[in-house]
Order: structure tokens, then C-alpha cells, then sequence
């Protein structure tokens, strides 16, 4: 395409309303809209763009609630759709009940477990298949992980295959980077691991479940895998699995794929509302140690901990998506921060340690309030030993566990002495006291095996992910478009994003877990009127996709 | 022409002077060695104090800063928010407030004036609903404090001829506008001002206020 006919396109797409327009009566597939991103992307969606043509979910039935009950539970009860509550009350169910559809299938299955006349008949008039779902834990089963990440993906764009436009947006990491550190380019080496080894994605993957195969524990399996990240350059089973995934999908030819890759994905800066986030994700793991007597915290303080609030990425999201729809999409979209605003590791631990004291000081016990919260974390070189080290005071617990445990005080003093200073009580309380060092050594064990998942991303590795490609699309937006769906991290004030967004939402929305409680659900929304039976089931039932009539009607 | 009526902050509004924030900051920096070292710093103001603003003008103003050298402007700005929530926000001067109310009542500009930095006492002037603040600002290099305060530095002893030039860029008639200080270091400000009034004043202050007639008030 000459220069010139480039520009013309570019001044065509600048003018308000072309994404609106873009989602008009368009049909889309979506998986994973359960999880943290594709449920923020999905509400958006409804909310912002209620001129696309039906959203057709794919979900799986879980925990004794078929696919209809946890669809239904999650746009009833999920914070994400509390604007939408809040705007249309009763009118969410015929909003839901007009445009999604949801269908109850299992991505790790061949065409999603669907016969291929029903997957055919689905994806008849599909216009772009948006592949959010996957396993996002650092070290899970590796069997489960290729399941979710890679053959999950495979799936669905086997499904995009079968659509007439087969349109295929993925959903990566920025991290299938690997073990790098330097600017990290908006593109993907097919065929290179990224510590630049050629393989054959196809073969790797038939190697690794070959061998999990033959292995019969999970310690062994994740061994075994993780091994063969590192051996490609990835520092654990999810970047493995994922970057493994980007690799088989860029060798498909019957399909248009563009991969959107986010980095770490933290809470909402003002969608569905400030601070929301679910379930623990990276930082919250990170912030909950904080939050305890853990003070020496291993980071480098230069490199950038990339994080991004899930409605910048789910907007952002939106923009991409409209760009494959009318066929302009670029191959690959990071979705970082450290390009254009870097919050580096030693910045966000201070302002981590700054906020968590305020909120000890406001809610925490008296040993909190009053000691812990005057004592802060700070970056520390993990190379360096030092004498109060955690690994320092686990070993000391692991020794002091050990000689308590076959310490009998009745041996050491005479029957006479023993009776005097209540030996047994002493026995006992040595014995507590053995107890609280065998809890100890296991809880710094944890946490030990913890900072030794996350140091490849806080310590060993400073990456910085190039975001032109965004800011282009950015730029061919204007007016309101360019507010709801711009690419915003320029704007992010690190300071209140820190102090008043992120740690208060963690603290409410994902430590709690870490803790063993819950989190609120809000209340659901009213029963409808079922006095008219008609009526209940135009407004109130999610509409579930007839794949024996789509079978007919198709043929 | 307008009128306006110049508070003092520290005396007249909160009993807290810049000295106290700028060892509350340096004493919560974030190592338990580096809080020993900055405190030490901000102790070199003592002996200006004690000689008295007068005396020594704005110099003891840029000691008493000197010791948050090096502290990132996160760390202050997130720190002076609690000062303010925890030193200043319920702890305004009864008498303070009532002046206050009265003077907006009255239709005047309401300037606070004080040698405390901003991030301190910028969330007191919005709580108050003063039109004016004028305050020190630290000096910001790469996202940390240098130890300096950006020109002009706001000392203990304001002058009548800031008040002067604060009245003619702002078309102020300083003959019908108020003064409202605490210490004797204000009494420059108070005797430019047609209308001078002392508030709960320190020794030097009350012997002036009477010597000059000025109005004492008191909580």
C-alpha cells in the first residue's frame, strides 16, 4: 500500500463514533468471561456498546452450577456489573436476555466438546472469536496448564476457523517475553524461544505431554516442565504455556489472529469502580507479605514492576478488537505501562510500604498499629546474606524445632529439681513453643518458595514492553471514543494509584483471601415479576443457544 | 477595592508550627537510622529558634527544611497527608475559625500566610475555604526533596512590604483589610495592615499590641 493511500485510511478512521460503529450488529464468540479481565472487557462491552449485534459466551458449568446458573450469578451478583445494575435495574436482564447468548462448553475438548455440525451452525455468522480464558497461576499442574493455555486456544481458534471472517483475538501475557531484559518489540519470532533457541512449537508440545505423561506425581510434572521453560528461556510453566501457545497459533494459516498481550493486570481505576480487582493476582501476594513482619523485600529497585488497572486493559482491549473487526489490526499489542510511565520496583515498594502503614495504623492490631507499621519494607539484594535474613531465621527455627522435639527436661535435671520449677508445665510450654518454630519454618518456607516464583519479574529481570502499536490506535480516536477507549497509562499518578486505588482495593477485594475469608458479593438483583409468565421469560432467563434448531436452520 | 483579612497560620489558626511538621516528616523517613540522622538535622534549627524569628528570618525557615534532603516526593506527600489528617484537620483554633467565618462573612479575601510547606498546609486552606495561601514549596529534583525551598521563601517575619506588593497585584486597600498574627514575629505584617489584631499573642506580641492599641482577642 502506497504512503498516500495509508494516510487516506488513517484520516477515514479519524472521526467519532467508528468503534460504536465498528461493534454495530456484530457477532461475537468470547471464552473466559468468568475470569478477572473478560468479565471487566464484557460489562464494558454491554455497557459502553450496546449496538453490538449478540455476545455468544462460552462457559463452563463448575462447583454444582451449570453454565446458565454461574452466568447468571456473575452479571446478577459480580461488583463488574454493578454500573450496569445501577443503570438499568430490572432492564440488565433483558439486556442479557437480548444480546448474550451462553453456551456450556469445555475448551480443553476438540471444537470446545461441540459435534462439528453444532460448532459449524454456532460459528455460522460469528464476526471475530475474543479468546480470553486461561490458566494464569505461575506454577500449576503443567498438564493442566498446556490444557488451559495451550489447547484452550487451540480450540478456540478452531472454532474461529469455522467462522466465515475467521477472526482470532488471543489473549497473552507481555511476560511470554522470557528471560530477557531489555525493550521488549510488539512482535513474535515464530519459531524462537526466547532465548533465541529455533524449535518446532508442534513438536515441543508433543514432547512435554509425552513426558508428563510418564510421570505419576505433580512435583515430578512440574519439575519436568519447568525444566524445559528454562531450557527455552521461559521462567516458568505460564509464560511457557502461553508464549508455547502464541507460538502453534502464528503457524495456523486458517485463521487471522491478533494477540494482545497485557502485563500485569491490577485494579480498576474507575470501571466498574475504583480499586475493584478478584481473586489474587500478581501483586497481591506481594502486598499481603508486606503487610506482615516480612521487612527485606528481594527486588532490584530499577527495574519496572509493569502493572496496568484492568479497565485500561479491558478498554484497551475493546480498541484492539475493533481493529480486527474491520480488518486493520496489527499482529501483536502490549499492553504495559514501563513504555510510557514506568513505576520502577523500588518506587512501588515504597509507596506499597507508605500505604500499608497508613491502613495498619487505621485497622490493625496494637502490635501493628504501634511497631510493624513504623518498621517498612525496602528493596533488598537477595544475593547478599544477612544475618536476620528469613532464610537465616527458618533455618534457625528448623534447628531450634529440632532439638526441642527430642529435648526431655525430666532427663537433663535431677527428679528433686524437676519437681521444684514444675518441670512438666516447662515441658509443655517447650513443647508450644516447638510447635510455633515447626509453623514458622513452614510459613517462611512458603514464602521462600513464593519470592523464588516471582523473582525472575522483581529481580533478575528488567523488561520494557514496547506499546507503539496502541499508541497509534489511540491516536485515530477522537472526542468520547478517545476517553473510553484510549490507551491512558501516560495519565496513571503512580502516588494515588498506589496509595488510594490499589492497596485499599486489594485490601479489600483480593487479601482477604490470602487470609482465608471471603469477599462481598453484592446483593442480587430483585426477582422479576413472574406473575406474567411471558413476560419473566423475555426479561429474565439468559438465552441459551438451541444448537439442534441452529443444526436446521443451517441446513 | 477589596479588603482582605492575612491569618498567620501557625499561632492564630493550629497550634503547630512548620518546626514540628518537618521533624514529624523527618522522623517517619524510612530507615530507623536515617529518621536518628534527619532528626538530628532539623534539631540545627532549634538555636534560630530560639533567638527568635525576628532576628533571624527566613534562614531558620530553610534549616528547618533542610533535613527532609533526600526523602522522595512520594514519601512526603503521602506523610504530610497524614499530618494534616492526624495534627491539623480537627485540631483548628477555635478562635482562629470564628476570625475566619467572619472575615469571609464580611466579604473579605481571606489569605493564609504561613512558613510551613505546602503539602502540609495546602489541605488546611481548602478545609478553611481560604481564597489564598501563600506557604514555602520544597524543591523537587528526580521525584526527591533537594533540602531547599523554592524562592520566595516564606520566613517567620512576613514584611509589610510583601503585604504591600501582595495588595497591589491584587488590588487590595491594606487600610481597610485585616491582620490577624500570634508571635512577634508577625508584628511587621500587623503594622502594615490598617487593621492589626493580635491573637492569644506570646509576650513580646502583647507588650506591641498595647504600645500600638492593637485588639487582643483570646480563647
Amino acid at each position: 500500500m502506497s504512503g498516500g493511500e495509508n494516510e487516506r485510511d488513517a484520516v477515514a478512521s479519524i472521526r467519532a463514533g467508528w468503534v460504536a460503529e465498528t461493534f454495530a450488529d456484530k457477532h461475537l464468540l468470547v471464552t473466559g468471561v468468568t475470569g478477572f479481565l473478560g468479565k471487566v472487557w464484557l460489562a464494558m462491552l454491554l455497557d459502553f456498546l450496546p449496538e453490538v449485534g449478540r455476545v455468544t459466551v462460552i462457559v463452563r458449568g463448575k462447583k454444582g452450577e451449570d453454565a446458565d446458573a454461574r452466568f447468571r450469578r456473575i452479571y446478577e451478583r459480580s461488583p463488574v456489573f454493578r454500573p450496569l445494575r445501577q443503570k438499568l435495574g430490572q432492564g440488565l436482564r433483558a439486556l442479557v436476555a437480548e444480546k448474550v447468548r451462553v453456551v456450556d462448553a469445555r475448551l480443553v475438548e476438540p471444537l470446545c466438546g461441540l459435534e462439528p455440525e453444532a460448532a459449524r451452525a454456532l460459528m455460522k455468522d460469528v464476526d471475530a472469536v475474543v479468546h480470553f480464558a486461561g490458566l494464569t497461576d505461575f506454577e500449576p499442574d503443567p498438564q493442566q496448564a498446556i490444557d488451559a493455555n495451550v489447547r484452550g486456544a487451540w480450540h478456540a481458534a478452531d472454532l474461529a476457523a469455522l467462522s466465515p471472517a475467521k477472526r482470532y483475538v488471543h489473549v497473552s501475557t507481555t511476560y511470554v517475553a522470557g528471560r530477557r531484559s531489555e525493550e521488549i518489540p510488539e512482535r513474535l519470532d515464530e519459531g524462537v524461544s526466547p532465548n533465541g533457541t529455533p524449535f518446532d512449537p508442534s513438536a515441543e508440545l508433543e514432547g512435554i505431554e509425552a513426558e508428563l505423561r510418564t510421570l505419576d506425581t505433580k512435583t515430578k510434572r512440574v519439575d519436568a516442565a519447568q525444566a524445559r521453560a528454562e531450557a527455552l528461556g521461559w521462567p516458568n510453566i505460564y509464560t511457557y504455556t502461553k508464549g508455547l501457545s502464541e507460538q502453534l497459533i502464528a503457524t495456523r494459516n486458517d485463521v487471522v489472529t491478533t494477540t494482545f498481550r497485557p502485563a500485569i493486570v491490577e485494579c480498576a481505576r474507575r470501571y466498574p469502580f475504583e480499586g475493584w480487582n478478584e481473586g489474587i493476582n500478581t501483586s497481591g501476594p506481594l502486598v499481603w507479605l508486606l503487610s506482615t513482619s516480612f521487612r527485606r523485600f528481594p527486588a532490584r529497585p530499577s527495574n519496572i514492576f509493569d502493572v496496568v488497572p484492568v479497565d485500561t486493559v479491558a478498554r484497551t482491549m475493546m480498541l484492539v478488537v475493533a481493529e480486527a473487526l474491520r480488518d486493520e489490526s496489527q499482529e501483536v499489542y502490549q499492553c504495559a505501562s514501563g513504555h510510557r510511565n514506568p513505576l520502577t520496583m523500588g518506587r512501588a515498594v515504597e509507596l506499597c510500604a507508605l500505604s500499608l502503614r497508613k491502613l495498619l495504623r487505621e485497622t490493625g492490631t496494637d502490635w501493628e498499629k504501634h511497631v510493624l507499621s513504623r518498621l517498612e519494607a525496602y528493596c533488598h539484594d537477595p544475593s547478599k546474606s544477612e544475618v536476620f535474613g528469613y532464610r537465616r531465621m527458618r533455618q534457625a527455627a528448623k534447628a531450634t524445632r529440632n532439638f526441642l522435639r527430642d529435648f526431655k527436661l525430666e532427663r537433663k535435671l535431677s527428679p528433686d529439681l524437676y519437681e521444684r520449677i514444675d518441670g512438666e508445665r516447662l515441658q509443655e510450654e517447650l513443647r508450644s513453643f516447638s510447635m510455633k518454630c515447626r509453623t514458622a519454618d513452614r510459613k517462611l518456607g512458603q514464602v521462600d518458595e513464593m519470592l523464588r516464583q516471582y523473582r525472575p519479574f522483581i529481580y533478575d529481570h528488567s523488561y520494557v514492553f514496547r506499546t507503539d502499536n496502541l499508541v497509534n490506535a489511540t491516536a485515530r480516536l477522537v472526542g468520547e471514543e478517545r476517553s473510553l477507549w484510549g490507551f491512558d497509562v501516560e495519565e496513571i499518578c503512580w502516588r494515588h494509584y498506589w496509595s488510594k486505588v490499589q492497596i485499599p482495593g486489594l485490601d479489600k477485594w483480593s487479601l482477604p483471601l490470602l487470609r482465608g475469608e471471603k469477599v462481598p458479593e453484592d446483593e442480587p438483583l430483585p426477582p422479576a415479576d413472574d406473575s406474567r409468565e411471558g413476560v419473566r421469560r423475555k426479561t429474565g432467563e439468559v438465552a441459551r443457544v438451541d444448537i439442534e434448531a441452529e443444526i436446521r436452520a443451517t441446513a | 477595592m477589596n479588603t482582605a483579612a492575612f491569618f498567620r497560620v501557625e499561632g492564630t489558626l493550629t497550634e503547630r508550627g512548620s518546626l514540628a511538621a518537618s521533624a514529624w516528616l523527618a522522623s517517619n523517613a524510612a530507615g530507623v537510622g536515617e529518621r536518628v540522622a534527619r532528626l538530628g538535622n532539623v534539631a540545627l534549627a532549634a538555636p534560630f529558634a530560639l533567638l527568635g524569628e525576628l532576628q533571624t528570618g527566613a534562614t531558620a525557615t530553610r534549616v528547618t527544611w533542610m533535613g527532609v534532603r533526600g526523602m522522595t516526593e512520594d514519601r512526603l506527600v503521602l506523610l504530610a497527608e497524614e499530618y494534616y489528617e492526624k495534627y491539623l484537620k480537627d485540631d483548628v483554633l477555635d478562635i482562629g475559625r470564628d476570625l475566619l467565618k467572619q472575615a469571609k462573612k464580611q466579604g473579605r479575601r481571606v489569605v493564609l500566610i504561613s512558613d510551613n510547606i505546602d503539602l502540609v498546609v495546602g489541605p488546611l486552606a481548602e478545609q478553611l475555604g481560604a481564597d489564598d495561601l501563600i506557604c514555602n514549596r520544597l524543591e523537587m529534583r528526580k521525584g526527591k526533596a533537594t533540602g531547599r525551598l523554592e524562592d520566595p521563601v516564606i520566613g517567620g517575619n512576613v514584611t509589610g512590604q510583601w503585604a504591600r506588593a501582595f495588595a497591589q497585584e491584587h488590588d487590595i486597600d491594606l487600610m481597610a483589610s485585616w491582620a490577624y498574627g500570634a508571635s512577634a514575629a508577625d508584628s511587621l505584617l500587623l503594622s502594615a495592615i490598617g487593621q492589626p489584631c493580635a491573637v492569644n499573642p506570646d509576650r513580646q506580641l502583647r507588650r506591641l499590641a498595647k504600645d500600638h492599641s492593637w485588639p487582643v482577642v483570646e480563647k
